[in-house]
């Protein structure tokens, strides 16, 4: 199990490359030359020509990419116009926070939709399934800026039960501050898990082995943790993966409404500060996580799934 | 536990399947959602009871009432009419978000999968790629780099969305291609094109569809999404996710500004969806 | 004469569907003696395997089981679910048609056997796993103390079926349902799983109830056969005796659809038609119109399932008939 990691790692080598040559190629989409482009309204002649000089934009594109490639390599991912300081030293600035908000969504998704999608399957087509099915249609038709703005205004705003906005002090204070965030970003989530997760264990519920299960003569307690939970377990950790690029993506929209100070935020102020080297940074070092989870998924629905042992 | 049919198959393989199932509510009022949005975006004037762009400083953000049902905002306009003229362009993300993905998508998976080898080596490497990315964040990344605006919006979803179009078009023919009827049209000496265009696509077109549906209603919620952050629709051009946005200064004066575009989004994604599950069901039954 | 395990008395097993209630056993009347190896055989629906499912009450609300479930003079019918979960597994025992499916893919199979045992017996830890072994011993897995963490994927066809019997058997059950047990596999592994079910039935002393649709089967292993059409027992007794002189018109039916390996060329004649859907029988014997010796008294009523002599029942009204038809001849 643990044996196949550092194979795994290896394969996603190539995937991380790919993910270089869409970002490098990202910024050779900008309107005329790179350089003016980056340095926007303060470009004079001296600027351009050192920038040209330092990204090596006079340069042939393939060795510009070589080049783009031995920087990454070497973590650098070139100074931030607007703060005139490394990107990945703003980035790691930023990624801890991003980092927790999201896992703590991933946290709270869990545990809301693991048991809600337990009862719609066993409550199939009554009240608790409808009532559910109806919520959960709706969460997924539910733009995050939207449920984010109307728990802002409503639980942070007028009620007072919550802050609105920024990170507070200390690890607590940080954790009071991302609730909502993190609620806000697991609702989309768990709409999606729920939805797919009570497929699934209606799918368990039928299964041969489940009344094998139950011919045995154990508690219908067991037959639910021992059997259908663990198959359910499965579908639940690949669902997570799938999801993750979707989780990733509407952080960025969290972070903006409730001004949480993450790579997302990062990202929506460096496109309106034309900070391209910083939206270069931010959409590679997401697109590494997206892969990472993948990755962890992958392991994890192996190391749940004895048919995938190797 | 539930009330589940039995595994074992006590009705005849033979029974009659009704071969078209009464439509279900759900995808009932999923139609008539989606109608109505319609009829907003294309007749938006015969709907809507004011200007949306007149000011009216004699009635500042006014609470919901007779005169407006979903109240005014900072200039005294009218929100229930801003919103119905917004229609006008969430309709439209919803259809240039996703038409041009679809042909380009469905060309390019038949293809692919009709014809394999490199060309389907490759696709499978750029499929790798685009799920990689973040799909928000990759056209985040693109519409920064070309510039905020609606134009820009539709190029970048379409240079990222078409590959799922392709990847679903692609498994469709791939298994098509192996059916009687397409290893006939072979035999018959009918052309590629006339194998992919009258025999295979017909038939994938199908699941096509149904994800065109879900596409639909995931586009306004992108664009939507966009504009909030100013990336999407610039004001003052009236766009749900704008309204939204324009609004959230006053969620305390006047929440209203706020509520009800984003309910808008809620009830018109959640009309598409139903619809689309519904067309999933009548389509697979028909089949 | 054995004193008889289990005894139904009409059971009726109802299913709810998309399309409504639906009634899929309809009064069936059966005995089980201790030790022997009853045969059920019936074409595909005729209610075979819910009559099974519906001893050990497994059918799932809002399907329902009524009638007399009488498991040593003890009606099964009206206990609670808390009481029949200490008979299922630990008095009667169920196997499953697909071995594949019906064990646990993402448990080792010394888990599945641990579990029961963990249910109805008191043993420690080190007892239970030794138990573990020895039962995948006793059905015939070698190597079983390597083999116990092994999960069902790792299992060959036959083997996953043996380790199915294993489960079923982990808590000695007098009575073991098994459901098609031989129908997924290749005819050789059949065979073996047949008479493994033989050997088991002398050495730990329990009954079996055979559902299988082979008569071949039937043949080789079992000592009475109940013949179901539509739902219900058209026919009860002896192999032997039902096999030489079926006295159900569909009994006879069955019998002459099949080849007869003693025999080198004869017609098969397979019976034409399909059963009724179920709850479309009404009040008249259910095999009419597939029937070649129907005639009016048959409209009558549907036919009770009547002592025919010789410790043989038959639901027939021209059982008599039959012995003058060709399959005498």
């Amino acid at each position: 199990m643990l044996a196949r990691i550092p194979g795994r790692l290896l394969q996603i080598i190539p995937t991380l490359i790919l993910i270089g040559v869409v970002v490098f190629v990202l910024l050779r989409l900008l309107p005329g030359d790179p350089a003016s482009a980056l340095l926007g309204n303060r470009a004079t002649p001296e600027s351009l020509a050192r920038i040209n000089a330092q990204m090596g934009f006079d340069k042939p594109i393939w060795v510009q990419f070589l080049l783009f490639l031995g920087r990454l390599a070497h973590g650098d991912l070139g100074v931030s116009v607007t703060e005139r300081i490394p990107v990945t030293r703003v980035i790691l600035q930023r990624l801890p926070v991003t980092l927790c908000l999201v896992g703590f969504a991933a946290v709270i998704a869990l545990v809301l939709a693991l048991p809600l999608a337990f009862v719609a399957a066993l409550r199939q087509n009554r009240l608790p399934d409808l009532a559910l099915r109806g919520l959960f249609q709706i969460g997924l038709s539910s733009p995050v800026f939207y449920i984010g703005l109307l728990l802002l205004g409503f639980l942070g705003a007028r009620l007072h039960w919550f802050p609105v906005g920024g990170l507070g002090q200390g690890f607590w204070g940080a954790v009071y501050h991302l609730i909502l965030p993190a609620f806000t970003l697991a609702l989309s989530l768990a709409a999606v898990l729920m939805r797919n997760l009570r497929s699934a264990i209606i799918g368990v519920l039928r299964a041969d082995y489940v009344d094998f299960a139950r011919a045995k003569g154990i508690t219908p307690w067991r037959v639910l943790t021992g059997h259908v939970l663990r198959n359910s377990l499965i579908t639940t950790v690949a669902l997570f993966g799938l999801n993750i690029g979707v989780l990733l993506g509407n952080s960025v929209i969290t972070e903006n409404v409730f001004a949480v100070p993450g790579i997302g935020g990062l990202l929506v102020d460096a496109i309106f500060g034309r900070d391209y080297p910083v939206v270069q940074g931010v959409t590679l070092v997401l697109a590494v996580l997206v892969s990472l989870v993948f990755l962890a998924t992958d392991l994890m629905e192996s190391w749940l799934d004895p048919r995938l042992h190797a | 536990m539930s009330s589940t049919v039995p595994t074992l198959s006590v009705a005849p393989a033979t029974e009659p399947r009704r071969v078209w199932k009464r439509p279900p509510s759900a995808f009932i009022l999923g139609a008539i959602i989606t109608a109505g949005f319609l009829l907003a975006a294309i007749a938006p004037g015969l709907l809507a009871p004011y200007d949306p762009l007149a000011f009216d400083y004699d009635n500042l953000q006014v609470g919901p009432g007779a005169a407006h049902w979903f109240g005014t905002d900072n200039f005294g306009r009218d929100v229930l009419s801003r919103i119905i003229w917004a229609s006008r362009i969430d309709i439209q993300i919803a259809l240039f978000c996703t038409i041009p993905p679809l042909l380009i998508g469905t060309a390019v998976g038949s293809l692919v999968g009709y014809y394999g080898g490199i060309a389907d080596t490759i696709f499978g490497r750029i499929v790798d790629l685009v799920i990689t990315f973040p799909f928000i964040v990759l056209v985040i990344a693109i519409v920064a780099v070309l510039g905020p605006g609606l134009v820009n919006v539709y190029i970048a979803v379409t240079s990222v969305g078409w590959v799922f179009y392709a990847r679903l078009v692609r498994s469709q023919v791939m298994v098509l291609r192996q059916a009687d009827f397409a290893a006939a049209g072979q035999v018959m000496g009918y052309s590629a094109a006339r194998i992919i265009f009258r025999h295979l696509l017909p038939n994938a077109m199908t699941a096509v569809i149904v994800y065109w549906m879900t596409d639909m209603a995931l586009d306004i919620l992108l664009g939507s999404s966009l504009g909030y952050l100013g990336l999407g629709a610039q004001p003052p051009t009236a766009e749900w996710g704008v309204l939204v946005s324009d609004g959230k200064n006053f969620m305390d004066t006047a929440w209203w500004m706020t509520v009800f575009p984003g309910a808008a989004i809620v009830v018109c994604g959640t009309g598409l969806s139903l619809l689309g599950d519904g067309v999933a069901d009548l389509l697979a039954v028909r089949r | 004469m054995r004193a008889p395990l289990l005894l139904l008395r009409g059971l009726q097993t109802t299913l709810a569907t998309d399309n409504g209630a639906l009634t899929v056993v309809d009064g069936v009347d059966l005995d089980v003696r201790e030790g022997e190896i009853l045969g059920l055989v019936g074409e595909s629906g005729s209610g075979k395997s819910m009559t099974l499912r519906s001893i050990l009450r497994l059918i799932r609300p809002p399907g329902r089981v009524s009638g007399e479930i009488l498991w040593r003079g003890r009606d099964l019918v009206p206990l609670r679910e808390p009481e029949m979960r200490a008979i299922r597994g630990r008095e009667i025992g169920m196997i499953f048609q697909e071995p594949m499916t019906a064990l646990n893919p993402v448990l080792s199979v010394g888990r599945q056997i641990l579990e029961n045992l963990r249910a109805h017996t008191d043993l420690g830890r080190t007892a239970r796993r030794n138990r573990t072994v020895e039962l995948l011993d006793l059905v015939g897995i070698p190597a079983a103390a390597q083999r116990v963490n092994d999960y069902p994927h790792q299992f060959s066809g036959g083997m996953r079926q043996r380790a199915m019997i294993a489960i079923a058997l982990a808590s000695n059950p007098s009575l073991l349902l098994a459901d098609e047990p031989t129908t997924a596999l290749d005819v050789t592994i059949q065979d073996q799983i047949l008479k493994l079910l033989l050997r088991l039935r002398e050495t730990l002393g329990m009954a079996v109830i055979l559902v299988t649709h082979d008569l071949g089967v039937v043949a080789q292993s079992c000592d009475r056969v109940a013949v179901m059409y539509a739902g219900r027992v058209a026919e009860i007794g002896e192999v032997s005796a039902v096999f030489a002189a079926p006295r159900h018109a569909y009994t006879l039916g069955l019998l002459q659809s099949v080849p007869d390996a003693r025999r080198i060329r004869q017609a098969l004649r397979p019976i034409g038609g399909a059963p009724p859907p179920p709850g479309t029988v009404g009040d008249r014997c259910a095999f009419i119109p597939r029937c070649d010796f129907a005639t009016a008294a048959c409209e009558v009523r549907r036919p009770p399932l009547i002592s025919i002599g010789g410790g043989r029942l038959a639901a027939c009204v021209h059982g008599d008939r039959l012995q003058q038809a060709e399959w005498a001849a």
